[in-house]
């Protein structure tokens, strides 16, 4: 995995997106399994789950690098601008989004698996 | 003038690559509207669309969009792209897919 503990000044836009894409990307992968478990595809789905926490994990180091950053002794000050307040403020609420979504996602394609054992799906 | 539309979750994110993308436009000369919404807004905005990009974070929506909207051009943008919120990039995706 990448070293993230160098943010640099410049680059706190790119930083934030690559979270949003990160932990976005993880969120969209945990819906997507809970779609393909409702159609049967256990299998499908739990590869999904997989996928989906590997990204989060990315997006949620590079958030760690950031705080790392921000609580380092004499650093820059990072966030001097609107703009980068809200990017920051919207990243974070991905991250939590992705996070609750993949909780949610592993206990519903748990959940379609039981049914689909029971013959209740099909 | 073509219409390119980004959906993302709630069309934050996405309004700093479009700023990205729009200024690559006018430096090739492209003259085109670029604008981002959030994936809720997608009924109003899709049939008016030429082409529409879709962020990583709703993604999972492609299949259902390309489904409900056969005759528009619908894509993910690159993974890669949306991180680095590269305009140039996302514009020429934009472009290739208008071509098809």
């Amino acid at each position: 995995m990448q070293q993230k503990d160098q943010v640099q000044d410049e680059e706190i836009e790119t930083t934030l997106f690559e979270i949003i894409t990160q932990v976005g990307t993880a969120r969209s992968l945990y819906i997507e399994a809970t779609q393909a478990a409702r159609a049967g595809d256990v299998q499908k789905a739990k590869e999904m789950i997989a996928q989906g926490a590997a990204a989060f994990s990315e997006g949620h180091s590079i958030h760690s690098g950031l705080i790392r950053k921000v609580y380092s002794e004499g650093h820059e000050p990072v966030f001097q601008n609107d703009g980068r307040i809200m990017l920051l403020t919207h990243a974070e609420d991905q991250l939590m989004s992705a996070e609750a979504f993949g909780i949610l996602a592993e206990e519903f394609v748990a959940l379609y698996e039981l049914l689909g054992s029971k013959g209740v799906l099909s | 003038m073509k219409k390119i539309v980004l959906l993302c979750a709630a069309g934050m994110s996405t309004s700093l690559l479009v700023t990205k993308m729009q200024a690559a436009a006018d430096k090739s000369g492209f003259a085109c509207e670029i604008r981002a919404y959030g994936v809720a807004q997608a009924p109003t905005v899709i049939p008016e669309a030429d082409v529409v990009l879709l962020g990583p974070q709703v993604k999972y929506t492609l299949a259902k969009f390309q489904k409900e909207y056969a005759d528009k051009k619908i894509a993910a943008i690159d993974m890669r792209v949306y991180g680095m919120v590269d305009g140039e990039k996302a514009l020429e995706q934009a472009r290739t897919i208008m071509e098809c």
